[in-house]
């Protein structure tokens, strides 16, 4: 094919026509950041630990009180130590994705272990959205099954109101915040991973097809 | 110590610095662009160099670096994007070096190397640094004879838009 040829030939002439960075100009670019992909999910990822790690410790113990009336505080603390298991869990498995993801492997093996990297973090995110979901569901049932205690919550006064209704109404909201909470994680965590890794995803898939 | 890691990797570096300009330029088509990669080209094999151990050789792991950086690791600059010919960014070709036609058709030609996709301006990039296949296969991680499926679809392509 002569056209790939002359462009072979026009490669290897323009092989000399860059610009040559000097000894300083080299030393200044191995002094700055990176800003890689596999860079930014880890640092994401590790703010998000810390984040929630921030919230639990910011939540006031006044909230902790309503769960003292359905006798579930143990078990919330019960379900937090088993929580942070698992979260340790998490971390080390990051730690390890991370370790082995190597430059100098093909670019295929690289992907692989990025994507592998991922998968990690998505199985985290499922595992703290369902855990939320789980936790709260059983909570919500336990209290409203026990309505007498829930309405002595709901209307401590005692005002002279339709209970029936105010019931109702509180259940409802209960499970709508409930939904659009996790609505709302399970958005937050597509946008983040979605941005980052498109053009990764993009790339595997077509080294996937060829094979 | 690591003063002197940095000393070896930088003239080493310096040396074949042609090869990360290379991969810029055919993942890159604004002079920013170009910048912006070669500059995390060059953080990740700097930040890899104390893992090099001669078992190959340092172009060698050089391009594949590249391309993995190029790839995987990169991601483009939010900086708008210039519609720019990179021809005309990056070389300061005086007309009389080429003949009309031949420079038309090279034009068109690295035109359409920028439309395909990132593992294909990976195939072709080493297939033009006279790779040979089981090299580009050892590079990407594909098989030799996907690489060479791969190549002649490229080569195929570009000979459609040539002669269309």
């Amino acid at each position: 094919m002569d056209e790939l040829e002359l462009l072979k030939k026009d490669w290897k002439k323009k092989d000399g026509k860059f610009k040559e960075l000097s000894y300083s100009e080299i030393y200044k670019i191995i002094h700055k950041k990176s800003s890689s992909i596999v860079k930014w999910i880890f640092i994401i990822s590790i703010a998000e630990f810390v984040f929630w790690g921030i919230v639990n410790f910011f939540i006031p113990d006044s909230i902790y009180e309503v769960y003292d009336k359905f006798h579930l505080r143990n078990w919330l603390y019960i379900s937090y130590v088993v929580h942070y298991i698992i979260v340790i869990w998490f971390i080390y498995k990051f730690y390890t994705n991370f370790k082995a993801i190597h430059i100098a492997d093909s670019t295929k093996l690289l992907m692989k272990k990025i994507i592998k990297t991922r998968k990690t973090v998505n199985y985290y995110v499922y595992y703290v959205i369902i855990y939320n979901f789980i936790l709260s569901i059983i909570f919500t049932i336990i209290m409203f099954s026990k309505s007498d205690i829930m309405l002595q919550i709901l209307n401590p006064k005692n005002l002279d109101i339709d209970e029936n209704k105010l019931f109702m109404y509180t259940l409802i909201i209960q499970i709508v915040v409930i939904f659009v909470m996790c609505g709302i994680l399970w958005l937050y965590y597509r946008i983040i991973y979605g941005i980052l890794l498109k053009k990764l995803n993009r790339n595997y898939n077509e080294l996937e097809r060829i094979e | 110590m690591t003063k002197d890691l940095e000393h070896k990797f930088i003239s080493e570096f310096q040396k074949n610095q042609n090869i990360v300009h290379k991969v810029c330029r055919i993942y890159t088509n604004n002079q920013e662009a170009h910048n912006d990669l070669f500059q995390e080209i060059t953080i990740q094999l700097w930040k890899a160099y104390p893992k090099f151990r001669g078992d190959s050789k340092l172009s060698t792991w050089m391009y594949r670096i590249g391309l993995n950086t190029a790839i995987t690791l990169f991601r483009k600059s939010k900086r708008s994007i210039k519609t720019q010919d990179f021809e005309s960014v990056l070389y300061k070709i005086e007309s009389s070096d080429y003949d009309d036609t031949e420079e038309e058709q090279l034009k068109l030609m690295y035109k359409a190397i920028h439309q395909l996709s990132d593992i294909d301006k990976g195939i072709i990039f080493l297939y033009l640094e006279e790779k040979n296949y089981k090299e580009i296969s050892a590079t990407l991680g594909i098989s030799e004879v996907n690489a060479r499926v791969k190549m002649n679809r490229i080569k195929t392509r570009l000979k459609k838009i040539l002669n269309p």
